[in-house]
């Protein structure tokens, strides 16, 4: 017998074109704060989909508090206890709290021991308890839609909570909160492990691992490299494990040298569709040489002043000068051939067509100019030049070169592609918009020292990012956004990443 | 893995075309034409009468299959050309309904742009006595302009005040056919016919009665057109810098919005051009086919284009043959029902068939990638 709570013994699980497990055997002990680690595609989400019923391996064994299961749906693992706290919430916006946590297994009482209806009062009770004992106080009778991310996050746990669970596993947990919540987030999974349930952490990031985890689990490729003890290991070494090499964590940086004037924005304001201000008076200027990042939580109108400035968004009040030249009115596509790039946050449903072929993909900002096309009748050959000659410079990988249907690449390639196309214009001004979401550490140092060395040969770059490490590591001039307003200009040498998180939460102003 | 490949031969070999991707545009529409003379064959069958002697009949009503004896002055050739006559309207409908379907929009408004470029070719130039050599191409004109107009409006609409296509083009469908049908009882009736009074020969575009080597033959000038202009859009939308923003605009509005294509802009000018075509639709059927408009109809047409463009699978050149397929059918329903004894009916049973699986062949296709990857997935975890 085994003291073990969970074992997983030589699971492999593969999916066309790729082995997503191989033969990973994991042991968890009850009451410990379990890490896996990896980057995107490691496997580790698919091991733990696997664990919670989403997926049935191929081949290998579960046992659970010793006994050999087969998890065949997520309600079944439920009665397990494992529950799963979900990257993307799965949250019924116009519901309350407590309904969305009892949903499925609502209290029932019967009016005139008949007519059945939900206890609302007496599960409201439950939850206030529940999120008592727990230290994520939050008020059950409010609705999803009023809540900040973070509160979100905690109705996420109470609902693995509510159902028993004795193992939670978190999905990639911080990705969404600032540093302030996510020390909160942390202790909180502190507390939970104290209070003897077990955790498994899903993430990429080495510092959280480093603070709360007990052990850790590295997969790279769907194997599993090596199950660290955290407190005798170091950061460097677990970065290494998870690679398959050595990474630099600080991207290398000669002193920016700024030059003239680029970008310069006067009292933009922008407003949503709904006619709320999402930017208000936002002033600042970028210069040739400079990577300016905007830092901030999401939805704090960062993505509107990126998309104001490209012309995706109308101005309601303001002005936007590039290279001295007022584009507050200009169409998009006069924009881009003034001397605009711009790599969106969405790079699926905005930077890409999906269904077309990469090098049309590749081509998309000049199909309409010589030698692309010529007296409006396209030229397929210059396409496919064009688009083998990006391929090989930026090393995009896809299953059939040009051909490939872009929809069938990886992120990280699409993303690459939509670079390459970016850079290829040669734009005084370019405008990153999360350009590492979803993109694994050896892509994301790649995209990193893109952008310096677009930076190095003289132009002005937009950085916007919920990443603040990324934004700490790159960044020359740091805005910080709250609530479409700038709290904080300053150069990213004078801040630290405390400040900052502080200023993202509208805490400190000036 | 080999032993799983034994196993599957036979189904895997019969099926081999419609898994792989690259045949599914002509496999899938075939696929469904089979099945729905399988079917039609059991209705048949069901009937007492002999399936494979009334397809037999279809085609040689039709004029592909010679019929046993001919009336006076009729050999199979004038039934071809009559279903060639029959066949033109539906290629330029269907080839309407496609323009839109690569941007994005559906356009269903095809029998009312039908049917108000008829009536403006009908009343400028049908009754104006113009000789043949101007009154042919201006009613041409006029059916480009009128119908073009007609889809432009649509397309403005939903552009200007993000009026959904559908329900626009549902109600001018209801606005034409009824302003048309009180112009027509009020100043343009014939009072035999109870229809719109017939046109001048010389602006029809269907040459009638044509006498040849002792045969009296229908030539439809616009089926020519139709054949030009089916290769024009493939080269528009294939080819040129217009065609790419359409497209573009088709795949993804806000991916086009983002590259600096004007979204609007394309959107009207796509509605123009598939308007365009439904003219000339509406030309050939109510000035070629016909001579006369019957008032309070909508063709049938407008809407059988639909399936037959998606039978076609919204391509120019699939969309000739599927338009053919359709229209033997079609003109072979009277022959079939007197030979064989079957009611012309189950004619429209069998279109109906076909308009029906060919409307499922997207489904089709989906379940055919879905049950690829689970039987990948299979093959993966056994070997």
């Amino acid at each position: 017998m085994s003291d073990y709570i969970v074992e997983m013994k030589h699971i492999t699980k593969s999916f066309p074109g790729i082995v997503a497990n191989d033969d990973v055997s994991i042991g968890i002990k009850k009451g410990e704060i379990f890490a896996l680690l990896g980057e995107n595609g490691a496997g580790k989400s698919t091991l733990m989909s696997i664990l919670s019923g989403m997926y049935e391996p191929d081949e290998g064994e579960i046992y659970i508090r010793g006994e050999k299961v087969q998890i065949s749906s997520p309600n079944h693992a439920a009665n397990l206890n494992i529950g799963m706290v979900h990257q993307h919430f799965k949250l019924v916006e116009d519901y309350t709290i407590t309904e969305n946590i009892t949903l499925g297994i609502e209290p029932i009482k019967r009016f005139a021991g008949l007519f059945p209806y939900v206890d609302i009062r007496n599960a409201n009770r439950k939850i206030e308890e529940l999120s008592k004992d727990f230290g994520l106080e939050v008020d059950p009778t409010k609705k999803i839609a009023d809540l900040t991310v973070s509160m979100q996050q905690r109705v996420e746990i109470l609902k693995v909570l509510y159902r028993e669970a004795e193992i939670l596993i978190f999905d990639e947990p911080t990705a969404v909160l600032t540093p302030q919540e996510i020390d909160f987030l942390l202790g909180i999974i502190e507390g939970l492990r104290n209070s003897g349930k077990t955790i498994i952490l899903i993430t990429h990031k080495l510092e959280e691992i480093k603070k709360v985890a007990d052990r850790c689990a590295v997969l790279n490729k769907g194997k599993l490299v090596d199950v660290l003890d955290v407190k005798t290991t170091s950061v460097n070494l677990m970065a290494q494990l998870m690679v398959g090499r050595e990474v630099s964590f600080e991207s290398e940086k000669v002193p920016a040298q700024f030059k003239e004037e680029v970008l310069k924005i006067e009292h933009l304001t922008v407003k949503n569709e709904d006619g709320f201000e999402v930017v208000k008076d936002v002033s600042f200027t970028i210069r040739s040489g400079e990577i300016f990042a905007i830092a901030g939580v999401a939805d704090n109108g960062q993505v509107e002043i990126a998309d104001a400035i490209a012309g995706l968004t109308k101005v309601s009040n303001g002005k936007i000068f590039l290279e001295g030249k007022d584009i507050t009115n200009e169409s998009i596509r006069n924009r881009t051939e003034i001397g605009i790039s711009y790599i969106p946050e969405d790079r699926q449903s905005y930077g890409l067509f999906l269904d077309f072929d990469l090098s049309t993909n590749l081509a998309l900002k000049q199909y309409y100019k010589e030698p692309f096309s010529s007296k409006g009748i396209l030229n397929k050959d210059v396409f496919e030049q064009f688009g083998s000659k990006l391929i090989d410079q930026f090393d995009i990988r896809s299953g059939q070169g040009i051909k490939t249907q872009v929809r069938s690449m990886s992120g990280g390639n699409q993303q690459k592609a939509i670079i390459a196309r970016e850079i290829e214009l040669q734009s005084p001004l370019m405008i990153f918009v999360q350009p590492t979401r979803g993109v694994d550490i050896g892509a994301i140092e790649n995209i990193h020292n893109m952008m310096i060395q677009q930076r190095d040969q003289g132009k002005a770059i937009l950085l916007v990012s919920l990443e603040l490490e990324e934004i700490m590591n790159v960044a020359d001039t740091i805005g910080v956004i709250y609530n479409g307003q700038l709290q904080k200009v300053a150069s990213s040498e004078s801040l630290t990443t405390n400040e900052v998180g502080e200023y993202m939460m509208g805490a400190k102003h000036e | 893995m080999n032993k799983d490949k034994k196993k599957k031969s036979l189904s895997y070999r019969l099926f081999w075309p419609i898994r792989n991707e690259k045949w599914q545009p002509i496999s899938i529409p075939v696929a469904s034409i089979l099945i729905s003379f399988i079917a039609a064959a059991i209705v048949i069958l069901l009937l007492g009468k002999n399936p494979l002697q009334a397809f037999y009949n279809l085609f040689q009503g039709a004029g592909i299959f010679p019929k046993s004896s001919y009336a006076g002055y009729k050999s199979i050739l004038t039934d071809f050309l009559s279903l060639l006559n029959a066949m033109t309207p539906l290629v330029f409908a269907s080839l309407a309904v496609a323009v839109a379907l690569r941007a994005g929009l559906f356009n269903i408004g095809v029998s009312g742009q039908m049917l108000v470029s008829g009536f403006l070719a009908t009343v400028i130039v049908g009754y104006s006595g113009l000789d043949a050599i101007i009154a042919k191409p201006l009613v041409l004109l006029v059916g480009i302009v009128a119908g073009g107009l007609m889809g432009g409006l649509v397309g403005w609409l939903k552009y200007r005040f993000n009026i959904h296509e559908v329900v626009s083009t549902i109600m001018l469908n209801y606005i034409a056919q009824y302003v048309i049908s009180f112009f027509i009882q009020m100043y343009y009736v014939d009072p035999v016919s109870r229809q719109s009074k017939y046109i001048s020969e010389e602006a029809r575009l269907t040459l009638v009665n044509v006498e040849i080597a002792n045969l009296k033959m229908d030539i439809p000038l616009g089926f020519i057109l139709a054949i030009i202009i089916a290769i024009l859009i493939k080269f528009l939308m294939d080819k040129t810098v217009v065609g790419f923003e359409i497209k573009a605009v088709g795949s993804n509005r806000k991916a086009a919005k983002y590259t600096g294509i004007n979204v609007g802009r394309n959107t009207v000018l796509a509605m123009i051009i598939s308007g365009g075509l439904a003219g000339l639709a509406g030309v050939t059927y109510y000035l070629g086919y016909f001579s006369s408009i019957q008032p309070k109809v909508l063709s049938s047409i407008g809407f059988d284009s639909i399936a037959v463009a998606l039978l076609g699978n919204a391509h120019p050149i699939g969309i000739i043959f599927s338009s053919f397929l359709v229209s033997i059918i079609d003109q072979g329903s009277t022959y079939m029902s007197s030979q064989a004894g079957i009611r012309q009916e189950i004619a429209s049973v069998i279109i109906g068939l076909i308009l029906l699986f060919s409307a499922c062949g997207a489904y089709v296709k989906h379940k055919v990638s879905r049950l690829k990857e689970k039987e990948e997935d299979r093959k993966d975890s056994e070997s």
